[in-house]
């Protein structure tokens, strides 16, 4: 399972210190948001020197990746384009119908992030366009577990709505506490028990953990050498004598 | 009071919580406790909170880590796990929380989950980003001070 995490500049931990925490908490691995943090994975989709070594320090799988936040569809699409190419995962922050629209109808976005922050709506429409072009729409647990009061309790209605559109849709998923440092990372099993208290499925929840995992998998896979397109992959072939 | 009889006393298990705060922050055992039931308040209601008990039965904190026993009545492991992972802040101060493990007795849990923290943390110099920046360095964990506070690194990034 997977957390994708906010790393310093943008939030208060390193890298290397999510990987730690993330490690002992017992993830598989993290997707660093933030792309100051952390160098970009090679042409051919191998991770750069510094997520490898956190990988034979730590245990845990570093991914790269960039979280889009801009001020109307023109401007993302542009920066999705640029990054698209140099990262592993691009995420997209949603909270705007217009965003919100672009990011499930655009097939190189991989994650729609925080949909129903700020004044974001999700609907059927969006749920079928996200199934169609692969985009997961990410589920934010971080205001339950650190908002309080109101803003919680509207996050949580959100969060339902949210749900019942994704299932109903089929469309894919991931989930995540968004952690701006590494006291914010929760591990996977008590992700999981707060997501059953708030009216989430245990398994579905383990789902969009490892749904982080899929996708930095299946990217990898995309970006190197041998990959063609789905299905088809340059072969080991042999020399005519 | 005389005591209950056996079958009549309640069950509980014993969960073993791990606490992580910034070196700076004080942590009192009330305010834990408080923020503890505030939380499952919140999460579960009265009646959840109730039956998930979460009283503290040990408590320590220093130097930015600590641990914690918290007595859950047996069968609502799953709510208390969560009402514990809803803790991020206690008197203000930011805390990551997680669960170790669970026992039936307090001995168990104490002997398998506690006394893990070799808090033996020292304060020094590192360089991180280019300066030089004042730091309280334990095993691997490294906490910088910077202009806007405390950030969180780790033995790798100040090599």
């Amino acid at each position: 399972m997977y957390e994708a995490v906010h790393a310093h500049p943008d939030g208060d931990a390193t890298v290397a210190r999510h990987a730690a925490t993330a490690a002992r908490c017992g993830y598989d691995g993290i997707v660093v948001r933030t792309r100051d943090a952390l160098a970009p994975a090679g042409e051919a989709g191998e991770p750069s020197d510094e997520a490898a070594g956190l990988r034979d320090e730590y245990g845990v799988d570093v991914v790269d990746a960039v979280e889009v936040d801009a001020d109307d569809p023109t401007s993302a699409s542009g920066a999705v384009g640029n990054y698209r190419s140099e990262r592993t995962v691009v995420c997209l922050v949603g909270g705007d119908d217009g965003l919100n629209r672009f990011a499930v109808e655009e097939p190189r976005v991989d994650v729609l992030a925080r949909p129903t922050e700020g004044s974001g709506d999700f609907n059927h429409v969006l749920a079928k366009a996200a199934r169609d072009n692969g985009v997961h729409v990410e589920f934010d647990l971080g205001p339950v577990l650190r908002a309080t009061g109101g803003k919680r309790v509207r996050a949580l209605a959100d969060l339902r709505k949210l749900r019942e559109i994704v299932t109903y849709y089929d469309a894919p998923h991931v989930v995540s506490a968004n952690p701006r440092s590494h006291l914010g990372l929760r591990a996977p099993r008590e992700l999981v028990a707060v997501g059953e208290a708030v009216g989430f499925d245990a398994e579905w929840v383990r789902e969009g953990l490892r749904a982080w995992g899929e996708i930095a998998e299946r990217n990898r896979e995309r970006r190197s050498e041998g990959f063609i397109e789905p299905g088809v992959r340059l072969g080991r072939h042999e020399e005519d004598g | 009071m005389k005591h209950l009889p056996k079958h009549l006393r309640p069950r509980w298990r014993y969960v073993a919580v791990g606490i992580e705060t910034w070196p700076d922050a004080e942590l009192g055992r009330r305010a834990f406790q408080r923020a503890l039931w505030y939380a499952a308040g919140n999460l579960l209601g009265d009646a959840g909170s109730a039956d998930a008990d979460l009283t503290l039965l040990s408590f320590s904190h220093g130097d930015g880590i600590g641990e914690a026993v918290v007595k859950v009545r047996h069968g609502h492991v799953a709510e208390a796990r969560a009402a514990i992972a809803c803790v991020s802040e206690v008197d203000g101060e930011s805390v990551g929380i997680h669960v170790r493990g669970i026992s039936g007795t307090v001995r168990a849990c104490e002997e398998r989950y506690m006394g893990r923290a070799g808090a033996n943390s020292t304060q020094r110099d590192v360089a991180f980003r280019d300066a030089e920046r004042p730091a309280v360095v334990r095993e691997d964990a490294c906490d910088v001070r910077t202009e806007s506070g405390y950030v969180g690194a780790a033995a790798f990034d100040i090599e």
